[in-house]
């Protein structure tokens, strides 16, 4: 009975979670249109820009370095591999299919989580014990057009280009692996590389980055904005943040990569 | 101040009426009715867990009763449409215990974030206005600081000016000397009762402090339980007979705690109890 009663408990706490996360998205996107530039308002726009630095411009070394070690592992470990059946050829395709479809997106959402969810869930959570959000409501001021939409926008903006940032990164560093190993000319890498790139691979990665951008910044956000109590509680949030917003990016890779493959995307080249 | 044509002293602006809440099984507050008149200094006493926190919530609108009626203004805001309730808050400002300044904003910028969120008035006048306010309350040249680089003191003092930002006709404070040295404490009081001097505002104090309290209030309500066991003008408050206020008064601690803690520690020394 007590299992019962604990499995039943984690199945509300993981239902309200997702209400909490689907009620909080629409309140950001029904604000969204408030922090474009030119429609908005001038002052969202400058926060979103703020943001955008925070999130994605001072990511960019970090999911870049990640990518490249990720890029020259991958091509490594499938040359030693492939070279068992003298099909060091496809080295490229494993790696060019392999970045733009997967690992691309994945370690650029990892980095981001890492770094950003946390930052997020702190900065907002502050924002609740000092009172600020209440102020923020009794001053008339939406927070979540204040605080949120600014920062859902920045990253909505950012990880699509630090994904497509980090996919070249990687990409570059099989032409490294390539150069090194078997004297590969960059004339004939990019060429192969230009023959594995398909359309579809790279509009699924820029779809992949959205839904991970909305998965780290909700996450992040709803985590600080759950904050009650004093500032260890703001700590709980943080990590409650990383680990939450991580596994659901994960989740999430995998049932868009399974609904990829069963459409038969992944077939036609 | 008084743009209303109605507005004469001793109507009552905040009106609160049979206010009840419970989280869970704990009743927080149990049907409250307290009124604040134009122009005075209400100071509303409690000690921690008192509720007075949470009737707070309610005045401010954050947080709906189970049941009763908050009337700020003529307008229920238990009750009112969102935009009403903008109005409201409008014509309130709340200095926030923990000041709740922005962090990321200097101090002349926080005072500016509502009459630029919410006015369109010109730069320029905004400049101004903030100037205006952040000589009212003694900070005028704090402007080009930031939060972090202020004492508490200060810190309050800029969280009463942005509160004045938009002229509200009601001020709220909450806690306005907690963590602040007696005299910092002290400076504060008065700048409460200048305001209240110099621009005729209704002002609405939650705080535990009683010197605080007395010296400021022009009546004293006192929150036990969550029930109100007192409202009256502070010459009569001293000389209320509720046992609880007399213990409040006198700074008496309550029996059982001590008596537990007593007992604990004499079975502790003993080492009777070790497995603590």
């Amino acid at each position: 009975m007590k299992l019962l009663e604990q499995v039943g408990q984690a199945a509300i706490i993981r239902v309200e979670d997702a209400g909490a996360l689907t009620l909080q998205f629409w309140s950001v996107v029904r604000k969204l249109p408030r922090v474009l530039p030119v429609v908005g308002s001038r002052r969202r726009w400058r926060s979103a820009v703020e943001q955008m630095l925070a999130i994605g411009a001072s990511a960019l070394p970090m999911s870049g370095i990640m990518a490249l070690c990720t890029g020259f592992i991958l091509a490594l470990q499938s040359a030693s591999e492939l070279r068992r059946f003298g099909a060091v050829d496809f080295v490229v395709d494993l790696v060019v299919i392999g970045f733009t479809r997967e690992l691309g997106p994945l370690i650029t959402a990892l980095s981001v989580s890492g770094r950003s969810a946390s930052a997020i869930s702190a900065e907002i959570g502050t924002m609740v014990v000092t009172e600020e959000i209440d102020a923020l409501r009794v001053m008339g001021v939406d927070p979540v057009e204040f605080t949120l939409a600014p920062k859902y926008l920045a990253a909505l903006i950012t990880l699509p280009c630090l994904t497509v940032l980090s996919t070249l990164c990687g990409i570059f560093a099989g032409y490294v692996f390539l150069a090194f190993s078997m004297d590969m000319n960059l004339r004939i890498y990019l060429q192969a590389v230009a023959e594995a790139v398909v359309l579809r691979d790279v509009a699924f990665m820029l779809v992949k980055s959205l839904v991970f951008a909305t998965i780290i910044i909700h996450v992040g956000c709803l985590e600080g904005m759950r904050v009650r109590g004093g500032p260890e509680a703001v700590g709980h949030s943080t990590t409650a943040a990383v680990v939450k917003s991580t596994f659901l990016v994960i989740v999430a890779d995998l049932v868009g990569t399974a609904i990829f493959y069963l459409m038969g995307w992944s077939s036609i080249r | 101040m008084t743009n209303s044509g109605a507005a004469k002293a001793g109507d009552p602006v905040i009106s609160i009426r049979g206010v009840s809440m419970s989280y869970g099984a704990r009743r927080v507050l149990d049907r409250v009715d307290l009124d604040v008149h134009r122009g005075e200094i209400l100071v509303l006493l409690g000690g921690s867990g008192s509720g007075k926190s949470t009737l707070l919530k309610h005045v401010l609108g954050l947080a709906k009763p189970e049941a009763g009626s908050v009337t700020i203004e003529g307008v229920d805001i238990t009750s009112c449409s969102v935009s009403e309730l903008g109005a409201v808050r409008r014509r309130i400002g709340v200095a926030f215990q923990a000041a709740a300044l922005f962090n990321s904003l200097s101090v002349a910028d926080n005072v500016a974030l509502p009459l630029r969120e919410l006015t369109r008035l010109a730069e320029s006048t905004i400049k101004l206005t903030v100037w205006m306010k952040l000589i009212a309350v003694g900070l005028s040249d704090a402007g080009s600081l930031y939060p972090p680089e202020l004492s508490g003191g200060m810190r309050k003092r800029a969280a009463v000016a942005r509160a004045m930002a938009l002229d509200p006709e009601i001020l709220i404070f909450d806690e306005p000397s907690a963590g602040l040295d007696p005299i910092v404490a002290a400076g504060l009081d008065e700048l409460i009762l200048f305001l209240k001097r110099s621009f005729g505002m209704t002002i609405l104090v939650v705080t535990h402090e009683l010197e605080s309290a007395f010296r400021i209030a022009d009546r004293i309500a006192m929150l036990y339980q969550g029930r109100l066991v007192a409202v009256d003008r502070k010459e009569e408050f001293t000389r209320n007979v509720h046992p609880r206020i007399r213990q409040f008064l006198e700074r008496q601690p309550d029996a059982a705690p001590v008596v537990a803690v007593e007992e604990f520690m004499t079975s502790y020394l003993r080492g009777s109890n070790n497995d603590y």
